[in-house]
C-alpha cells in the first residue's frame, strides 16, 4: 500500500556498500523528534506556580511515566528515567504523527520497532550481568525444579527470554500496521459504495479513528512499561 | 501557628484523597486493554522464536526435521510459560493493594 512505502528524498547516500539515503521513514522520525523537543520546550518555558495548559500536559507526561517507572521497577529504576521517558515519547509522538493524514507512521515497520526493541532487550541484558555478574544466568533456572527436567526447562526459559523482542517489536508492529491498513479498507468502502451505501464505512472509519489514537497512546505506554519490566528483572534479581 | 496545623491536617486529608483516586484508576479500562494486547502477542513471539531456532540448529547439524519439531513444541512451552507469567503478574497486582 502507498502509505506503507518507503522512498528516498534527496540524493542517495552510500557509506562502504551500507544505503544511507534520507528517506521518508527518516523524515517523519526527524518531525517525530523535533516535535517532543517543541513540546517539552513549550511546557518548560515559563514555569508558572498554576499551569498553563501545555505545561500542565508536560508535567503530567512526566509525572506518568515516573509512576510507571516507580510502580513496576521500583525506585532503583529511577536512574533510567531519561531512557524510558525517551522511549515512551518518541514511540508516542511516532505513532500519533502517523494518525494525520498523509503522513508516514514510522511503528509500522518492522525494522524500526524491533531495533527499538533489540537495544532494549540487549540493554537489559548487557545490566543485568554488569549489576550480577555471571548469577543474572540464574535467570534461566527456577527454583524446584527436578534435576530430570532441568536442561529441557532451561531450554524453554531462554527460548523466553529470547521472545522478549520479539513480542516487543511485533506488537507495536502489528498494531499500528492493522490499524492503519483497517482505516484504509473502510475507506475504500465508502468509495466504492458511494453516495447511497458509504455512509456506514464512513461511520466506521471515524470510530476506528478514535480507537487507533487510543491504540497508538497504548502501544506506546505497553512499550514503555514493558521495558520497565525487563529492567526491574535485570536490577532486582529473583525468582 | 494554628494555621499552620490547619493546613498540615487539610494537606494529610487531600493526600489521602490522592491516594483513593489512584487506587480506582488501576482497573480502568483503557489498561486492561493494554494488557489483553500484551498477552496475545507473547505466545506468538515464543512459538516463532522457538521454530527459528530450531530451524537454524537444523541446518547447522543437518538433521532437517528434527530440531525444528521439536524447538516448535519447546517454543509452544515457553509461550504459555509467558502467558502465565504475565498473568500471575496482573492477578498478584490486583489483590496486593
Amino acid at each position: 500500500m502507498h502509505q506503507f512505502e518507503v522512498y528516498k528524498i534527496g540524493p542517495e547516500i552510500n557509506l562502504g556498500g551500507v544505503n544511507l539515503s534520507f528517506t521518508n521513514a527518516s523524515l517523519f522520525m526527524t518531525i517525530s523528534s523535533a516535535l517532543i523537543l517543541l513540546f517539552l520546550f513549550l511546557g518548560t518555558k515559563k514555569k508558572s506556580l498554576v499551569p498553563t495548559k501545555i505545561q500542565f500536559i508536560t508535567e503530567s507526561s512526566y509525572t506518568f511515566v515516573a509512576k510507571m517507572i516507580n510502580d513496576t521497577a521500583g525506585s532503583s529504576a529511577k536512574s533510567f528515567f531519561p531512557f524510558i521517558f525517551t522511549l515512551f515519547m518518541f514511540v508516542l509522538f511516532a505513532n500519533m504523527v502517523g494518525m494525520l493524514p498523509y503522513s508516514f507512521t514510522v511503528t509500522s515497520h518492522i525494522i524500526v520497532t524491533f531495533v527499538l526493541a533489540s537495544i532494549v532487550f540487549i540493554g537489559v541484558t548487557i545490566l543485568g550481568f554488569i549489576k550480577h555478574g555471571f548469577k543474572y544466568l540464574g535467570l534461566f533456572v527456577p527454583k524446584g525444579v527436578p534435576v530430570v527436567l532441568l536442561p529441557l526447562i532451561v531450554i524453554i526459559e531462554i527460548i523466553s527470554y529470547l521472545s522478549r523482542p520479539v513480542s516487543l517489536s511485533v506488537r507495536l508492529f502489528a498494531n499500528m500496521m492493522a490499524g492503519h491498513t483497517m482505516l484504509k479498507v473502510f475507506g475504500g468502502f465508502v468509495i466504492s459504495l458511494g453516495l447511497l451505501g458509504g455512509w456506514l464505512p464512513l461511520g466506521f472509519s471515524v470510530a476506528l479513528t478514535g480507537l487507533e489514537i487510543l491504540v497508538a497512546f497504548l502501544q506506546a505506554y505497553v512499550f514503555a512499561i514493558l521495558t520497565c519490566i525487563y529492567l526491574n528483572d535485570a536490577l532486582n534479581l529473583h525468582h | 501557628m494554628k494555621k499552620i496545623k490547619e493546613i498540615a491536617t487539610r494537606l494529610e486529608i487531600a493526600k489521602k484523597n490522592i491516594k483513593n483516586t489512584q487506587k480506582n484508576k488501576e482497573g480502568s479500562n483503557a489498561a486492561s486493554l493494554g494488557k489483553a494486547l500484551k498477552i496475545s502477542t507473547e505466545l506468538v513471539a515464543a512459538v516463532v522464536v522457538g521454530s527459528i531456532i530450531g530451524f537454524l540448529l537444523d541446518g547447522w547439524f543437518d538433521t532437517k526435521p528434527l530440531l525444528t519439531i521439536s524447538f516448535f513444541i519447546m517454543g509452544v512451552a515457553a509461550g504459555m510459560l509467558n502467558v502465565f507469567r504475565s498473568a500471575k503478574k496482573m492477578h498478584n497486582n490486583r489483590y496486593k493493594n
